[in-house]
């Protein structure tokens, strides 16, 4: 096998058109990793369920088919072990794809995760790269219960060395994907289950759309705005920026005009985007399905804090309290970040406006 | 013209299935290389792509209970 240097691939486009063909979410993260691999021999994917099963959700579906089990690796239930495997063979200059099956597992191989592949770099003088991608699935709202529901992405995003995406939709999953298998770095990709697009969960109608079919690139890093307004912005990512975008549209007949921003990515946090919508606005929600404390929505608000406290008239956050994902469904309804608490969180936000129009706001 | 029938995913020739996902809508141009659904029997599912080229209607909608064997769109 012959291992490809970055300079051996041209670079792919940087945020193409999208087009009109449609894609899953699922489906537009194969369609990356088939087009890297064809491109890169140095490109392979392993973990549990990888193979033949096409991921549990869905996201190596046919991709055995195509490369054969050289390339693509079922492992044993060792996610230590295979995360170590991935991690040598991007020490060595291949460009591994790995999947630890759902981010809550991360307690039995975070040894491998945060002091090896993100710091071998560093530890090296620079001298090692580890162009390694680990993916995995986050996210409730499917009732699965305290184990895996959780999205953790603040846990990744807290430990330096590694950078992290969430994408929300299919065009973004499947630049994100081009680019952190073509990254140098270390990249966590944590995809929702909610977005994917799976036939056998509740689907969110955001979570098929216009996907290009060329190899393209989004840019790890680029906050993307989603919605403009004046009034308000949502600060949120992943499954949450549909919940938020849908809130919008449901506010937006009261003359309510909330600006959406999909950040993309946690690491590197896209701070400009953020301080150039609360300069506008002045008024900073952050949703987001991680639990609430210590994590990405207080950094949010801190990077702006910090910048200039001036800016904010408002900030506040809708985040999971800091308790366990609960398997009953209500109960997981009622600490999920869900459209009617943001609703609520805005108006708090926006007293005069929110009042005086609410009463015939429910649907 | 032509039928675009649901696949028969089952041996059980009375099991019903559904097309869990458009991914075009009616009045749209698609050919063989279009992804056009996904249909699902039990837990089993499968990809959708037309025979023939031409313009598409939809006749099912997403999620309806339908037979395999069903016309689920027609191409003109």
């Amino acid at each position: 096998m012959s291992i490809t240097t970055p300079a051996q691939t041209a670079s792919p486009l940087v945020e193409p058109e999208p087009g009109t063909r449609r894609l899953s979410t699922a489906k537009a993260i194969v369609e990356a990793i088939a087009q890297r691999m064809r491109a890169d021999d140095g490109v392979v994917v392993l973990g549990e369920d990888v193979g033949a099963y096409g991921g549990i959700f869905s996201s190596t579906t046919g991709l055995l088919d195509e490369f054969g089990t050289d390339r693509v690796l079922d492992t044993p239930i060792s996610e230590t072990a295979f995360i170590g495997l991935g991690i040598g063979a991007a020490t060595e200059g291949m460009r591994p794809v790995v999947e630890l099956m759902f981010a809550d597992f991360f307690g039995v191989c975070m040894d491998q995760v945060y002091n090896h592949m993100a710091k071998i770099h560093f530890e090296s003088g620079g001298h090692v790269r580890v162009p390694m991608v680990l993916t995995t699935a986050v996210g409730g709202g499917y009732s699965d219960g305290a184990q895996h529901s959780q999205t953790l992405w603040g846990t990744f995003a807290h430990l330096p060395g590694m950078k992290v995406v969430a994408p929300s939709n299919p065009y973004d999953a499947k630049g994100l994907m081009t680019a952190a298998i073509r990254s140098d770095d270390p990249v966590i990709y944590m995809f929702h289950k909610g977005v994917m697009g799976l036939p056998w969960m509740k689907k969110n109608p955001r979570s098929i759309g216009p996907v290009p079919a060329a190899e393209y690139e989004v840019p790890i890093g680029r906050a993307r705005v989603a919605r403009e307004g004046r009034d308000l912005t949502l600060v949120t990512i992943s499954l949450s920026v549909h919940h938020a975008l849908d809130v919008a549209d449901r506010l937006a007949p009261e003359g309510i005009e909330i600006e959406v921003i999909d950040l993309r990515s946690l690491v590197p946090l896209d701070r400009d985007t953020i301080i150039r919508s609360v300069s506008k606005t002045g008024r900073l929600i952050v949703v987001d399905e991680d639990y609430q404390s210590f994590g990405l929505s207080g950094e949010v608000i801190a990077s702006v804090a910090e910048r200039d406290p001036a800016l904010l008239r408002h900030a506040s956050r809708v985040a999971v309290p800091d308790v366990p994902i609960p398997y009953a469904r209500d109960l997981e309804y009622a600490v999920l970040p869900t459209p009617a608490r943001i609703e609520a969180a805005v108006r708090e936000a926006l007293p005069s406006k929110g009042t005086l129009s609410s009463p015939g706001a429910q649907p | 013209m032509a039928d675009v029938s649901f696949p028969r995913l089952s041996e059980d020739a009375a099991a019903k299935g559904v097309v869990s996902t458009w991914f075009v809508a009616s009045g749209e141009r698609v050919d063989p290389s279009t992804l056009i659904a996904e249909a699902a029997v039990d837990k089993a599912d499968v990809e959708v792509y037309p025979e023939t080229s031409g313009t598409i209607t939809l006749l099912v909608a997403e999620g309806e209970e339908v037979s395999q064997g069903t016309a689920i769109a027609r191409i003109e």
